[in-house]
């Protein structure tokens, strides 16, 4: 593995983030924003409109380095490897193994329920998630891009058994997932004790994004309170990588 | 006895007595006067119109009413021959028979005519299946037609276009104004999806556009509005960012006014006549197209001048959809298609600028093989062209923009034969030199091939 040098110029691609990013976009996001600075990698994060659709796997955010694109976290761990940085040289192959099992269980639980609530429930979907997706287009290619959207969501959670849940079901989900992190988590300041790994980088960026994310109920970041370390899991990573300013 | 069956004419009969007072002389015919037809003045009083259907009454007294008003013969035949196209040109029917008899019945007067019209109307649905060449790329097109479907000479078309790089369909209505083809107006409803690997980029258009025409004196024009989905994606995961970044959907609305003034006698390789052809679209400019033809002897000098300007709106940039693209067999031979002007990692992005021009000499094919039959579709051609493509920066006003244009220039010239393909295509084999050629153009010297419908 040879060390190639990180550009200045590499960037980060999201939507919009005042009128347009949804809450699964932007925890994504912010999950690798969070690795890049742990990995030491200055990045500068660009808004666009149609980040999603320059995204060569159509899912945000995807990073540009040198005349490279990638998109998504899991890839991204790759690339930076591959570049001679990681965060998880130290672990052993139980501890990877791990740690790629709760990745795992983040994703189809969290990012899921953040979907589902998104683009499923109505009442989210009506006040918020529609409006915000379809802002930058104008009438009426906006309801036929934002409907676009959400029948490809519902379309997906069907097929992986979400769409007979209830919202209540979605919730307890979350809290059990949040259970389970909870007591990986335990005492230690990160997931593998002293050094933060890709894998505290994905729980920051859900969680965070959860507790600071306004929606129509206030149910989800409640669950998540009541997991006190988890908090303040969230409330030293931001001190630590994003206390200058968090983008 | 064999004799006598077999002779019918009676031999014996009333004994003829000649004498030689009774024979008178033989009366001279007078020949008929030979009646000067020109001259001669007829009333047209019946015109009919038989076998029709479905086609309504109203819609063809006006193509007929012309007849009415001859006043000899010659004159008549004439107007029917003139009413005969105007019939054909409606579109809805298959063949059209004119009959010119004297007149009929009670009021006939004696130099009365009737005129008749047999025609036979366009089947109600007609399917048809046809391999399309467009600029250089083939397609499979299957069409459903429904000519005259209430009457009066509108017009339902559907087709479905599966190409080598697009696949599109459309569905279209066009009605002209009874009494007056010329003016009509037709509503589309289409999508189609094309594939652009110069720029590495792919283009879904879904859109509705509505058109009116009418004639001003000896020209068409024709106003248009056009609302259009539009999708922009990459073609490949190796697509330069600078096309990556125009990813995603847009709208467009557009209007769009076009005159015609088309005096050549064919559209493909024309022997004489002029098409003056100006095309404006709302924010832009595009495409005034000129093509001089003076008339020949078998030998035909043909001229070509093409030109296009982008302006945006305000600040906001150009898209690499509505930018034009140069080069390529049927536009700068001797480059590469569409591979000419401002480009990034090898995708080309277009120009908001451009100028292009081509002479060309046909000359029939030497030693004039196959002449007076499918030879005469052949020619060799010698030709020179020349353009340029560039981006403009709109601060540093027209002077900057014109040496811009003119520095740089990319041209080639070469010798090939071209065949044209019934009424509608054309098919080149140059042998190219490109010249001027600037560092990122891609060029095809050499043997070039081209196909396609519009050439510089």
């Amino acid at each position: 593995m040879s060390f190639i040098p990180w550009p200045e110029n590499a960037t980060l691609y999201q939507p919009l983030k005042e009128d347009q990013i949804l809450l699964s976009d932007c925890a994504s996001s912010l999950a690798v924003q969070a690795y890049l600075r742990m990995c030491g990698l200055p990045v500068q994060v660009v808004c666009r409109v149609n980040a999603e659709y320059m995204s060569p796997s159509g899912k945000i955010p995807f990073i540009h380095v040198g005349n490279q694109v990638v998109s998504e976290l899991g890839p991204i761990v790759q690339f930076t490897k591959a570049k001679g940085h990681s965060l998880s040289e130290a672990l052993d192959d139980v501890q990877r193994a791990e740690m790629k099992a709760y990745m795992e269980l983040v994703n189809n639980m969290l990012l899921t329920a953040e979907l589902y609530i998104q683009w499923c429930d109505d009442a989210t979907a009506t006040e918020i998630s529609r409006p915000r997706y379809s802002s930058p287009y104008s009438w009426p290619l906006s309801s036929i891009l934002a409907y676009q959207k959400q029948w490809e969501v519902r379309r997906k959670m069907n097929a992986i058994g979400w769409g007979g849940k209830t919202l209540e079901q979605v919730y307890e989900d979350v809290s059990q997932c949040c259970q389970a992190l909870s007591q990986r988590l335990g005492t230690q300041p990160y997931f593998f004790n002293k050094h933060p790994t890709e894998l505290d980088a994905l729980v920051f960026g859900h969680l965070f994004t959860i507790l600071t994310t306004r929606l129509t109920s206030a149910e989800l970041a409640e669950r998540i309170k009541s997991y006190s370390n988890l908090l303040s899991f969230c409330r030293r990573i931001e001190q630590t990588y994003f206390e200058d300013k968090r983008s | 006895m064999l004799q006598t069956s077999l002779d019918p004419l009676p031999m014996k009969g009333p004994e003829l007595g000649v004498q030689a007072d009774d024979i008178e002389p033989p009366e001279i015919e007078q020949e008929p006067k030979q009646e000067v037809l020109e001259n001669k003045d007829v009333v047209v009083q019946r015109v009919h119109i038989d076998g029709l259907g479905r086609t309504k009454e109203d819609l063809l007294t006006y193509e007929i009413a012309g007849v009415f008003r001859a006043k000899n013969l010659i004159d008549v035949m004439r107007k029917s021959h003139e009413a005969r196209q105007k019939l054909l040109r409606l579109g809805i029917f298959r063949k059209v028979n004119v009959v010119i008899d004297t007149s009929r019945g009670e009021d006939a007067l004696p130099n009365g005519l009737d005129v008749t019209f047999e025609v036979t109307e366009l089947r109600r649905m007609t399917g048809s299946y046809n391999t399309m060449v467009g600029n250089n790329e083939g397609s499979m097109v299957l069409g459903l037609k429904l000519p005259n479907v209430f009457g009066r000479a509108e017009k339902l078309t559907f087709q479905f276009s599966y190409g080598t790089k697009e696949t599109s369909y459309g569905l279209s209505f066009f009605k002209p104004q009874p009494g007056n083809f010329e003016r009509n107006f037709s509503v589309n409803v289409y999508k189609v999806t094309g594939q652009f690997p110069w720029s590495s980029l792919r283009e879904t258009d879904r859109g509705v556009s509505a058109e009116f025409s009418f004639p001003v004196w000896r020209t068409s024009q024709t106003l248009k509005w056009e609302g259009v989905w539009r999708e922009l994606s990459c073609l490949a995961r190796t697509a330069s960012f600078a096309v990556r970044q125009e990813s995603g959907h847009s709208l467009k609305s557009s209007l769009s006014h076009a005159m015609v003034i088309d005096t050549r006698n064919s559209s493909i390789l024309p022997r004489q006549g002029g098409l003056l052809k100006i095309h404006q679209v709302s924010v832009y400019i595009s495409d005034p197209h000129l093509n001089l033809v003076p008339t020949p002897l078998t030998d035909v000098l043909s001229a070509s001048l093409w030109g296009g300007l982008l302006l945006p709106i305000g600040d906001k940039p150009t898209s690499i959809a509505d930018r034009f693209y140069l080069g390529g067999p049927t536009s700068i031979r001797g480059f590469s298609m569409y591979s000419l002007g401002p480009q990034s990692e090898g995708d080309y992005l277009g120009g908001e600028a451009y100028w292009a021009g081509g002479l060309h000499l046909y000359t029939p094919l030497p030693f004039r093989p196959g002449r007076g039959g499918f030879g005469d579709l052949f020619r060799t051609h010698f030709f020179l062209n020349a353009g340029n493509l560039c981006n403009l920066n709109y601060g540093e006003g027209p002077q900057a923009h014109l040496k811009k244009l003119a520095e740089c220039i990319r041209w080639s010239y070469g010798l090939g034969i071209v065949l044209r393909l019934g009424n509608i295509a054309r098919l080149e084999l140059n042998y190219c030199i490109p010249m001027g050629v600037q560092s990122g153009d891609r060029i095809c010297d050499g043997v070039q091939f081209g196909a396609g419908i519009r050439f510089l």
